[in-house]
């Protein structure tokens, strides 16, 4: 059996072995100070078992089961929006602008075509043309571009003299638009 | 919340009850010779239920929560101070892990790795209560409101400690929470607290050093 003191008392609490506890077990029996400190020191562990109470609780497992049920159902949710589209990852990012503009090519035959077929198709429907209520929608129009026209002229002085930042960020996008408009008129003919 | 990636050595794992009391001295030390079978079951134990929880196999997640549940329970009620914010933390524990679990790649065990998140969880809970008392211009300090427990404990001794551990830091009541009345072992500690093992037995002493 291995000797201990009284000053091995704290080392051996925080870090002992077994064969250092139990020499200051035999220590204790003829160290009074010792005695104590050793019965404090594990009464301390026997009453730490009061803070455990590990009785089950039904109603815990069943709660918690349809809470990971209702996330994993969420998780497959977007999965499987993603599968729906799964083709198209597959595709380099090349192959999809390809893919891309030919669909605005396409759009852009279909509306030209319509365009060119579109009188010919009209001129055979007379009926519509004729229709009231393409004259109401046709009078309304009129009105808007009226409306604008009056509204623009308005705004004119104080566009071009802007008093605010505001106005003046206004005035610039308008410019721009306006800019853009005639680009893309000029490049339809 | 940093509870990912936690690093603990494969030897430091978690069995499923709490280990004797009286002069608890850390098994690692006296072990020698081969593998211990226990140990052996323990890892393998582990890895099945990080396996089953990964591949999102619910009968997985009811296994780890019939041989942990109680004591995460118990773990959380004591950190927190009250049955239900212990259920919610258990419940959002589970769920963290749910949707952590790609990000466990296996270098640690799979149970700290759970507690981790656990104590994390309620310390996240805490934090968040405290919040909402400041908000509430309640000036009354953040204490534990410990409930009734099971009618076997003596409840006079129970509050006695209770009102002990109130006076220790933060880090001291955790450490004595985790080894005196969850009873892992140190290593488990210094994995799921994120300490050294060393630095696990010093506030422990220290801790006990207060009460004593």
């Amino acid at each position: 059996m291995m000797n201990v003191a009284c000053n091995d008392r704290d080392r051996i609490f925080r870090d002992g072995t077994r064969v250092e506890w139990a020499a200051l077990e035999a220590h204790a029996v003829s160290c009074p100070a010792c005695a104590d400190e050793l019965r404090a020191w594990k009464s301390l562990s026997v009453a730490a078992q009061e803070m455990r109470d590990y009785t089950e609780n039904p109603a815990s497992w069943p709660r918690i089961e349809r809470a990971l049920a209702e996330e994993a159902g969420r998780k497959t949710q977007p999965a499987r929006r993603r599968s729906w589209l799964s083709f198209l990852p597959g595709i380099s990012l090349g192959w999809q602008t390809a893919v891309a503009g030919a669909l605005v090519l396409v759009l852009a035959i279909s509306a030209g075509w319509i365009f060119i077929r579109g009188p010919h198709r009209v001129e055979n429907d007379k009926s519509l043309l004729k229709s009231a209520a393409l004259e109401n929608v046709e009078r309304a129009e009129a009105l808007y571009v009226q409306a604008i026209d009056k509204l623009a002229a308005e705004a004119k002085p104080q566009l071009e003299n802007p008093a605010t930042p505001l106005l003046a960020n206004y005035h610039e996008k308008l410019a721009v638009l306006d800019s853009a408009i005639a680009d893309l008129r000029t490049e339809a003919g | 919340m940093g509870t990912m990636g936690l690093a603990l050595p494969w030897k430091a794992r978690i069995a499923s009850v709490p280990r004797e009391r009286e002069s608890r001295v850390e098994p690692s030390e006296h072990f020698s010779g081969g593998p211990n079978p226990a140990v052996v079951d323990a890892i393998t134990e582990d890895a099945s239920l990080a396996a089953g929880c990964r591949a999102g196999n619910l009968q997985t997640y009811e296994r780890l929560y019939s041989v942990h549940g109680a004591r995460m329970r118990n773990l959380a009620r004591n950190l927190l101070g009250n049955p239900v914010d212990a259920e919610d933390a258990v419940q959002e524990t589970f769920l963290k892990v749910q949707r952590g679990i790609a990000s466990f790649r296996g270098q640690s065990s799979f149970v700290t790795w759970t507690y981790r998140i656990l104590i994390n969880t309620c310390y996240d809970a805490r934090r968040s209560r405290l919040r909402k008392k400041e908000v509430a211009n309640d000036d009354s300090a953040e204490t534990l409101r410990p409930e009734p427990r099971a009618p076997g404990a003596h409840p006079s001794l129970r509050m006695a400690l209770e009102r002990a551990l109130a006076s220790l830091t933060k880090h001291q009541r955790d450490v004595f929470l985790l080894y005196e009345v969850e009873g892992f072992r140190h290593a488990e500690i210094a994995g799921m607290l994120q300490i050294t093992e060393t630095a696990s037995k010093n506030t422990l002493f220290q801790a006990k050093k207060i009460f004593a």
